[in-house]
């Protein structure tokens, strides 16, 4: 073998290069550009969509990149408080409104009413019900998330069953007994087993679950009250509501609890009828599903639909002076968001976006995207911001209160225990603060 | 012999290049393993949701798993799903061996198969058992029709959840059990048999009286690993279920899960993994008695 050039000197000279160029190579690569991390845990469609925003701010900005990492729903409240605690916190990542008190609390997310002024963000820009939301009452009002859409639960209806029933599609109940119609036209059975859906509903998990808070809310019951002191205020307005979810699958029989996957069961007519959220509209529109949108009806008192508000949130940082750097980066995302709330999800926070003439005809069809937008108006059941916020939610398939519900849903428990153990549980979680 | 190597009289030699060579194993598994094990049962007596440091709280995590009915039922579901598993893999793991040994046409190819969905993640295998076990688009429920079965809610009913994780388990963690029943039965000496066809011994007889008991130790060491496994249930049940519905198919892990990943409270769902620890070394030991005392009978 030949050792020709391969000297004791050539080795040691080529190892301190290589330790040089270790050394000094993200030091160059910062001189270059300023890093931000950011933590994301949009996966499904939204997700392709959050990635064309990232590389558009990487396009746009040559002085500072944004490196996203994907990270589990589920498992981000944890990584995120494990990554705090040892000093490497992404410097910001997706939140939900209402559902951060415990890391306000901790101060693991950073209140941006300050950084937000420095940034330029024009906070009157936004809607005030959508800023009044990222505020943690309990944690000196601070505002710790910058909204970035409002998605509200509305009924997706499938067209091509509306019209195999004769139905009107430009006559959507607005009522709970026509709805009850409608389901009961779409329905078909077999004997008195439903084999077809007219109200998507599954046996257990977020569909019951959400269908509950929605009605239950529209009845009159309130999980917190408005100063946040008490628990389950209406009782039994929870509970006439919990009875009117379990008759859409033994009374009226317009339910099933045998579809194990709600999203696929819709997708491929199983079922006629399903509030769910702009999420899904991607998925939905590219398999060319005939359906529309419509408002959610009243079906109780008052008409009220669920809504969630996503958005960004800062985490603490050992260098107080990635902030403002970061705050920047949030800022622009914001600024230019018409793409995301077009065609990523939800409707826009911001006037301005909301008030441009090609708002309605950009992305999907306003058939199916106007009533997440519209419904806004009426979408007022969101998060309870309080440390134990996640027993609360009713957009949830194994919180606390889902699995209270499944024994209901299952016959196992009959509501008015449920409604007992509920308030037990979340007047604790009220006390605590 | 006098030389530098030699050890001074009165002084063991330690050769320290063997524990250079454990060290590899060692040290890792002391920091991965034993020190958060260590740390686990620490936090257990303590209050703690990562940010802070954990306040002790003496045995309230455990008075409160008595009291928490969530953990009842995973325990007792865990313990169902032991009573399907367990003996589903290991009859058909021995069945399919018994089949595969006899060295008949195709045996290669079933050994391939028989092994490979245990090479699949648990995940995986979760996805592809939502999809068989749909109560109304299921391939299960499709063929059973057939012969008359009216669609079984396999995944949606809590009367019937826990069978279907359970068939789910089963086709995944046979493969192991199946490979290790198969490496015992070619290991019983072919003497065995000739003497007991001389004997006169039937086909059955000797099944009874040369191969199980030379597998014997085979057996003892699948069902304690089955058992060890099944307690330990959590994938399936995640992505099939989500422990519902009604936890009717909730397992310990997938509580101990949803207490620490999904809602921060480490100090209680420490004592839980405690619980279960105990739990799976009670029945092990256990079940490692009385295969003993059967062996020895």
């Amino acid at each position: 073998m030949s050792t020709d050039g391969l000297t004791r000197r050539n080795v040691v000279a080529g190892a301190a290069a290589l330790a040089a160029g270790t050394v000094f190579k993200p030091w160059v690569a910062r001189a270059a550009a300023t890093e931000i991390v950011h933590w994301s845990w949009l996966a499904a469609s939204d997700g392709e969509v959050w990635q064309k925003m990232i590389d558009a701010f990487n396009a746009a900005n040559k002085d500072m990149q944004i490196r996203m990492e994907v990270v589990p729903e589920e498992q981000y409240p944890t990584k995120v408080l494990g990554a705090a605690v040892t000093g490497k916190a992404p410097d910001f990542g997706w939140g939900t409104a209402g559902q951060r008190a415990k890391m306000a609390k901790d101060g693991v997310v950073v209140p941006l009413d300050d950084l937000a002024k420095k940034a330029g963000l024009d906070v009157a820009d936004f809607d005030a019900f959508a800023i009044k939301s990222a505020r943690y009452p309990k944690y000196n009002n601070g505002l710790f998330m910058v909204p970035m859409d409002l998605m509200s639960l509305q009924p997706e209806v499938n067209l091509d069953h509306v019209k195999e029933a004769g139905l009107d599609p430009e006559k959507f109940p607005t009522d709970g007994a026509t709805l009850i119609d409608w389901a009961k036209a779409m329905t078909k059975r077999d004997g008195d087993t439903v084999k077809r859906s007219g109200i998507m509903m599954t046996g257990s998990g977020v569909q019951p679950t959400v269908t509950w808070g929605i009605v239950a809310a529209q009845m009159g019951f309130q999980r917190a009250s408005d100063d946040l002191k008490t628990a389950c205020v209406n009782p039994q307005a929870g509970i006439a509501a919990m009875h009117w979810v379990l008759d859409l699958f033994d009374k009226h029989k317009v339910s099933t609890r045998d579809v194990t996957d709600r999203y696929k069961a819709f997708g491929t007519g199983q079922g006629s009828i399903f509030w769910t959220g702009p999420w899904t509209l991607n998925g939905y529109v590219g398999q060319k599903l005939n359906f529309r949108t419509y408002l959610f009806p009243k079906i109780g008192d008052k008409q009220l639909t669920y809504f969630e508000e996503g958005g960004l949130e800062l985490y603490v940082q050992k260098d107080k002076g990635r902030y403002e750097a970061t705050m920047q980066a949030v800022k622009w995302l914001s600024d230019n968001s018409f793409l995301w709330t077009t065609v990523g999800r939800g409707a826009s926070p911001r006037k301005s976006i909301l008030s441009r003439p090609d708002y309605k005809t950009a992305g999907h069809p306003w058939s199916v995207r106007g009533a997440f937008v519209d419904g806004m108006a009426f979408a007022t059941q969101g998060e309870i911001p309080v440390q134990s916020g996640p027993d609360f939610t009713i957009y949830s398939g194994g919180n606390f209160l889902a699995k209270t519900l499944e024994g209901v849903w299952a016959g196992q428990s009959k509501p008015e225990d449920a409604m007992a153990r509920i308030q037990e549980q979340w007047q604790k979680g009220l006390d605590a603060g | 012999m006098q030389g530098p190597l030699a050890t001074k009289p009165g002084r063991t030699k330690i050769d320290w290049i063997g524990y250079v060579f454990i060290a590899f194993f060692a040290v890792p598994f002391l920091l991965f393993n034993i020190m958060p094990i260590l740390f686990g049962v620490y936090v257990s007596f303590t209050e703690w949701s990562i940010v802070g440091e954990p306040s002790w709280v003496g045995l309230d995590n455990y008075r409160e798993a008595l009291r928490d009915e969530w953990l009842r039922t995973a325990f007792i579901n865990v313990f169902f799903y032991a009573l399907i598993i367990v003996p589903g893999v290991v009859i058909l793991g021995l069945a399919f061996a018994l089949f595969v040994n006899q060295g008949w046409p195709l045996s290669a190819l079933a050994r391939t198969l028989l092994f490979t969905p245990n090479v699949v993640s648990a995940t995986v295998i979760g996805l592809v058992w939502v999809w068989v076990l749909d109560t109304q688009f299921g391939v299960l429920n499709h063929y059973l029709g057939y012969l008359g079965v009216p669609p079984v809610p396999w995944l949606t009913s809590v009367h019937w959840a826990l069978f279907g994780v359970s068939i789910a388990s089963i086709w995944w963690d046979m493969g192991l059990a199946f490979v290790l029943f198969l490496a015992a039965l070619q290991d019983v000496p072919k003497d065995l048999y000739e003497a007991a066809e001389i004997d006169g011994a039937s086909r059955l007889r000797q099944m009874w009286s040369v191969t199980l008991p030379y597998i014997r130790p085979t057996i003892s060491m699948v069902v304690t690993l089955q058992i060890i496994s099944t307690m330990r249930i959590f994938s399936q049940v995640y992505v099939m279920t989500n422990g519902g519905p009604s936890g009717a198919s909730l397992s310990v892990i997938k509580h101990i899960y949803d207490t620490a990943v999904v809602r921060n409270i480490l100090g209680y769902a420490s004592a839980v993994s405690v619980l279960l620890f105990l739990a799976i070394l009670v029945v092990t030991l256990v079940q490692r008695t009385l295969l003993r005392e059967t062996a020895r009978g």
